[in-house]
């Protein structure tokens, strides 16, 4: 009698001490929230203005590169939101077609053995380290880029760094990750509606074009959407192959993918750790404002996955 | 031969030319569309194969020197230490709590609104920047907390960030234990927890280890949430188990060597692109044996298991 009230004891202990587990997830995404978002406000209480603040082009928190001298600081942050959004999506332009692209020829049409090669490659990138392609990037991408774009843009020593190894970069650090959780969307389509289409007599890729993409479409928007919010936050692959200060002038030009440029998660990582006090409350304000950026692409990925048919 | 007949046997010889066009049509569009998926995934996996062995290839000169793995500036001892130092106490804060969560979601609660609440919590936990999750840990921990830049609030930081990962690989593995074998079980009079600790976790272990092993290659390639947190420098005595002291990574050091503190450690350019490269090098190393361990070892155990 006593073992069985004992057991049903730490029955009811382990219960509550799990639950405790699981609501942490809960209180850890709502003290992210609160606490970034405590922060993100100071800024406009000090100067800054909210339209100033996400129209600004001149980036200089701490005043030390004020023209005057006088050390007053400039809260311009709309060079860096520009940068972080013109490379994402120019990344995930060229991601998703690929992404899907290989996904549909992988669950669809390639041969046993190929897949048993992919798989594991396809894992093995999904974890590389974000720093590690931001080394390939200075290795490979911006050497590359310096020579392609010499014609353009002179021989700068500087020359290659920029939004378009950026984008380079994101491409390969954001594949992977879309490619499998397309892959995942593609094999969530049951074998029938591939069956129905072929004994209606349509060729292969009449099947996958027009029978298993429209079935697993919300699937694959989930991964784009995901893919995006991947890049959005990724950091040290760009801000090795950024290594600007500011948004250049010549903002209209094809020059400007080729120079030294700027976006939020490279200036946050390299200024970040150095200001303190009122000068590092403007970068509070752009942590909150990935914060927002990505809430709301989670919210939209949820949204597409509960309207897909198959899971 | 009546004037209709022949008139409906031209129209159906035309009828046929016609269905014959369209297919051979349909069948070209589907050559070239197969032969341009073709192409687009040999290049794709070209692409993987070319970095793995560029990588590989410009960090074997260094791989190579006894110095690289010394303590000196241009020796990467006291980042190793750190990184695995770093590794195992992450994991000894996230092993526990993401199962622990894990079993509740499984076993315990019903479906519902708190399940879909705590879902929803870890997909927004897991679109947050490691970057924005780095600058919390570093609000949060080091200063509110007062733990300073040190390893703890770096492993408090890494356990926010793998959490909703781990929580998910996690269920995963506990939901392939087939429903009978729970009724069995909890049939013969056993508890929740008794028949979780005798029945669910020894057969999903296999998934579990995978699992873990997943989650550990995740800690091991983090950088941008340990720039605040952990900081970029080493105390003179690193290789202590005192988890207050700030301490840099091989990631860390990787960004230290090409970003900011380029030029400041006293290391030829050469010398610190051949660090560099070697560093990549063993990253890309540790992460191809974490993925054939992932692989092997949860195969391994579940030879074991089934054979007891």
């Amino acid at each position: 009698m006593q073992t069985t009230r004992r057991a049903h004891l730490s029955d009811q202990v382990v219960r509550v001490v799990f639950s405790i587990c699981a609501i942490l997830l809960v209180a850890v995404i709502i003290s992210v929230i609160v606490f970034i978002g405590s922060k993100a406000f100071l800024v406009f209480g000090q100067g800054a203005t909210f339209k100033g603040f996400f129209l600004g082009t001149f980036w200089d928190p701490t005043g030390a590169q004020d023209p005057t001298g006088n050390g007053n600081p400039t809260y311009g942050a709309g060079g860096l939101i520009l940068g972080s959004v013109i490379t994402t999506v120019i990344a995930i332009i060229i991601v998703a077609p690929l992404a899907i692209g290989t996904a549909v020829f992988f669950t669809e049409s390639a041969p046993r053995w190929f897949v048993r090669i992919m798989q594991p490659l396809i894992e093995i990138f999904t974890g590389i380290p974000s720093v590690v392609v931001g080394f390939l990037g200075l290795l490979v991408v911006v050497p590359l880029l310096r020579t392609l774009a010499s014609p353009l843009t002179g021989n700068l020593p500087t020359g290659g760094f920029g939004w378009g190894a950026a984008i380079v970069v994101l491409v390969i650090m954001v594949l992977p990750t879309t490619m499998s959780i397309s892959i995942d969307a593609l094999r969530a389509v049951p074998g029938s509606v591939r069956e129905a289409s072929l004994a209606l007599g349509s060729t292969r890729w009449q099947m996958m074009s027009k029978a298993v993409l429209p079935a697993a479409s919300a699937g694959l928007g989930t991964a784009v959407v995901l893919g995006f919010t991947r890049a959005i936050g990724e950091t040290l692959a760009v801000a090795l192959v950024l290594e600007g200060n500011q948004i250049p002038k010549n903002i209209f030009t094809i020059q400007v993918f080729f120079q030294p440029n700027v976006n939020i998660t490279a200036l946050i990582a390299s200024d970040f750790g150095e200001t303190s006090g009122a000068s590092q409350n403007a970068y509070w304000t752009l942590a909150f404002v990935l914060l927002v950026i990505t809430f709301i692409f989670v919210c939209i990925s949820r949204y597409l996955a509960s309207r897909s048919v198959y899971k | 031969m009546s004037v209709q007949q022949q008139v409906s046997l031209a129209e159906s010889q035309e009828r046929l030319a016609a269905l014959k066009r369209l297919s051979r049509r349909l069948g070209v569009s589907n050559g070239i569309a197969i032969a341009v998926l073709w192409l687009i995934t040999i290049l794709v996996a070209a692409l993987f194969i070319f970095i793995i062995i560029r990588l590989l290839v410009e960090g074997a000169p260094t791989l190579v020197k006894a110095s690289f793995y010394g303590t000196s500036q241009a020796g990467i001892a006291p980042e190793l230490f750190n990184t695995f130092y770093i590794l195992i106490l992450t994991e000894i804060f996230l092993f526990p709590i993401a199962l622990a969560a894990a079993i509740f979601l499984v076993e315990y609660s019903r479906q519902g609104r708190f399940i879909t609440v705590i879902h929803f919590a870890a997909e927004t936990l897991a679109g947050v920047p490691s970057l924005v999750l780095g600058m919390f840990g570093f609000l949060v921990f080091a200063v509110y907390a007062h733990m300073g830049t040190s390893r703890l609030a770096g492993a408090l930081t890494l356990l926010c960030l793998n959490f909703p990962l781990a929580l998910r690989l996690f269920e995963e593995a506990l939901s392939t234990v087939p429903r009978m074998l729970r009724e069995g079980g909890l049939a013969l009079g056993a508890t929740r927890w008794h028949m979780i600790r005798t029945v669910v976790l020894p057969f999903a272990l296999p998934g579990l280890t995978t699992s873990l092993i997943l989650t550990a290659g995740k800690i091991i390639g983090e950088a941008a949430a340990l720039l605040f947190t952990m900081g970029l420098f080493n105390p003179s005595n690193v290789f202590t188990l005192n988890p207050l002291i700030a301490s840099d990574t091989l990631t860390t050091r990787l960004y230290y060597i090409k970003g900011v503190g380029a030029g400041t450690l006293g290391l030829t350019t050469s010398q610190e692109s051949a660090l560099a490269a070697g560093i990549a090098a063993v990253l890309i190393i540790l992460l191809l044996v974490i993925n054939l361990a992932a692989r092997g070892v949860g195969r391994a155990i579940q030879r074991r298991v089934t054979a007891a």
